[in-house]
């Protein structure tokens, strides 16, 4: 509920600050609309010549792209640690952090979220809409429920393993490229896992669990059964890479060695 | 309660070490060297509940990693620690609810946000009741003066603006322990002033336990009784001004003008046996050096002033500055 609050506080205060720039706050909004909106046109064209996929039909593929792109948005919106090395530990402003009584992951959180990322959600639901009213998916009423279940599982997955990347800065404040290729393999996760080597759908189910924030829950939401399984674990997965981040994250706090004199 | 127990309170950082050239970057791969630096060196302290503690000492001699150890930054690598009954990297969350942190060096602010809404953020996170958070507000806003701060962004207040901010944001939760690291670093006498005067104030009202960093001494005159002196990691001094000042300062200077010129040597006569010396500046002035505290000026004045007309005399006691100036020069063990 405390943390319920601050976000709320944290989140006013976010708008404040954008709407301080005000022209800027606009000429951004309107810029990342048309940014996504383009996106949306390419990812379309391009589906238009895309053949069948290991019997995924045209419209399926879309679809589970259309779902991929809505955990990520979420992701992004709320952990938005990109620039974390930089701007915590270079510049030294994890010093202030740790002086705060609230857990120093949340108020990193809470810091740098950047909900302007939000759009993508609209996107991908765009996107999966046109290809699932192609499809004619037969949805029970328990299938939107899942959908969010999946989504979230989707989100913690991400933030595990991008908390956990980050944590790295806690030990060294020399850079890495680590997260660029983290985000590379993520896009993996947008297509049928089949069409890959099994290694890489090894690798995508239990090591990088990318698999499970696009393809294994879109399988199921388009009744294609083989993977029922794998979706319902999204969750558990999910919360198991949640926590080995946190884990990491606590682990690194404890190494911290103080902004750099 | 203590505020602060430390017993053998250490800290150690690896320095890595990278060798020459591109074999020696293959080289670190496998295997890299590195150094071991003691910044905190096994010190005790112990600091009572409503203590004005001043810790000084050298560039680099540990004073800002103690104080990040204490404020739970950083975990010690060795000794125990109690701030206010807590652990401070242990119990972090909530030991930080009792501690205001200032950094002179670097703001606690945030630095897009205007300075009232980051104090109204601060009371979310400090979890401050309203009726309190206004009546201290208030106060602290009026005898920093601050007034007409409130609605610009930190990032575009000057230095001295900055600092009595920073002091506020400290202080919203009214904390019983106040860490202050170079406080005053790069402000003009008037605020450095106003910010003594406020943390004198709240010390008296509160009891709230001060440690202060500084490389002015004038900060230290200003406010503390106590002194800490640190030098490559270790305690070298812990305790008064005052005892600090009279083991040191050994005897002080007096500087004459004589109506006309005098030998030397007959002044050193007059005198012969005072553990003093003589030296001559000027046609008619002398400066009389008291080289121990315990010889009274006027005892040496008894001796003279029969046989030498003195136009003029000042006293000059050597500066706390001086003093210290000197410790850091030679060390401590020629006391
Ligand atoms: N994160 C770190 N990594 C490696 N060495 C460090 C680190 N922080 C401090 N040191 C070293 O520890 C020693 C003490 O540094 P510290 O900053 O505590 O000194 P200080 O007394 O605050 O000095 P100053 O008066 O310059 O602020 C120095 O030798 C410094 O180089
Ligand atoms: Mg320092």
């Amino acid at each position: 509920m405390f943390h319920l609050r601050l976000l709320v506080e944290y989140f006013k205060q976010y708008m404040k600050t954008r709407m301080s720039y005000r022209g800027d706050f606009l000429v951004q909004f309107i810029s990342n609309f048309f940014h996504q909106g383009l996106n949306l046109v390419f990812i379309l064209v391009v589906f238009q010549h895309t053949p069948s996929l290991k019997g995924w039909s045209q419209a399926e593929v879309i679809f589970i792209y259309g779902y991929f792109l809505i955990p990520w948005a979420i992701f992004s919106s709320f952990l938005n640690l990109w620039s974390f090395n930089d701007r915590y530990i270079i510049k030294g402003e994890l010093d202030r952090v740790l002086t705060r009584p609230v857990h120093s992951l949340v108020q990193v959180i809470m810091e740098t979220m950047a909900p302007e990322s939000l759009i993508g959600v609209l996107t991908g639901g765009i996107v999966m809409g046109v290809a699932g009213w192609h499809l004619d998916l037969d949805w029970t009423w328990y299938d939107p429920l899942l959908f969010v279940v999946f989504t979230l599982g989707g989100v913690l997955i991400y933030a595990g393993i991008f908390i956990a990347l980050t944590s790295i800065s806690l030990y060294t404040d020399s850079k890495s490229d680590i997260q660029p290729i983290m985000f590379n393999i993520s896009n993996y996760g947008r297509y049928p896992t089949n069409i890959y080597h099994k290694i890489i759908q090894f690798t995508l189910t239990w090591i990088l669990p990318f698999a499970f924030v696009g393809f294994y829950p879109a399988s199921y939401l388009l009744d294609h059964g083989e993977w029922k399984i794998y979706a319902l674990l999204t969750p558990v997965v999910g919360a198991a890479y949640l926590a080995f981040g946190i884990f990491c994250w606590n682990r690194g706090i404890k190494h911290y060695r103080g902004a750099g004199n | 309660m203590r505020s602060i127990e430390a017993r053998g309170l250490t800290k150690e950082f690896k320095v890595y070490q990278s060798r020459p050239g591109l074999k020696g970057a293959f080289r670190d791969l496998l295997n890299r060297q590195y150094r071991t630096i003691r910044a905190v060196d096994a010190i005790d302290l112990t600091i009572e509940q409503g203590e004005m503690v001043a810790y000084i000492g050298e560039n680099g001699a540990g004073k800002s990693t103690t104080i990040k150890m204490l404020t739970g930054i950083l975990q010690p690598t060795a000794g125990e620690l109690k701030v206010n009954g807590f652990d401070p990297h242990r119990e972090r969350e909530k030991f930080v609810k009792t501690i205001g942190v200032v950094f002179g060096q670097r703001s606690q602010l945030w630095w897009d946000i205007a300075v009232q809404e980051s104090f109204r953020l601060l009371k979310q996170v400090y979890q401050v009741p309203d009726a309190d958070y206004k009546q201290r507000l208030d106060r602290m806003i009026e005898v920093l003066d601050i007034g007409g701060l409130l609605d610009q962004p930190v990032r575009k207040l000057s230095l001295g603006q900055r600092m009595r901010c920073e002091l506020v944001a400290a202080l919203i939760h009214q904390p019983k322990l106040l860490f202050l690291d170079e406080p005053t670093i790069g402000l003009d006498v008037l605020v450095k002033e106003n910010i003594r005067r406020f943390l004198r104030e709240i010390n008296r009202e509160f009891g709230t336990t001060v440690l202060l960093t500084t490389h002015d001494i004038s900060d230290i005159e200003a406010l503390c009784s106590r002194v800490v002196m640190l030098d490559q990691g270790k305690v070298i001094y812990d305790g008064g001004l005052q005892e600090l000042r009279r083991n040191w300062a050994k005897g002080k200077k007096v500087h004459f003008e004589l109506a006309r010129e005098v030998d030397m040597s007959e002044l050193e006569a007059r005198t012969a046996g005072m553990p003093l010396r003589w030296e001559r500046k000027g046609e008619r002035q002398v400066v009389l050096h008291l080289e121990q505290p315990d010889l009274a000026v006027s005892d040496v004045l008894a001796q003279i002033v029969q046989h030498v007309h003195i136009v003029e005399m000042q006293i000059e006691e050597v500066s706390t500055e001086e003093i210290v100036r000197k410790i850091y020069q030679e060390g401590m063990t020629l006391a």
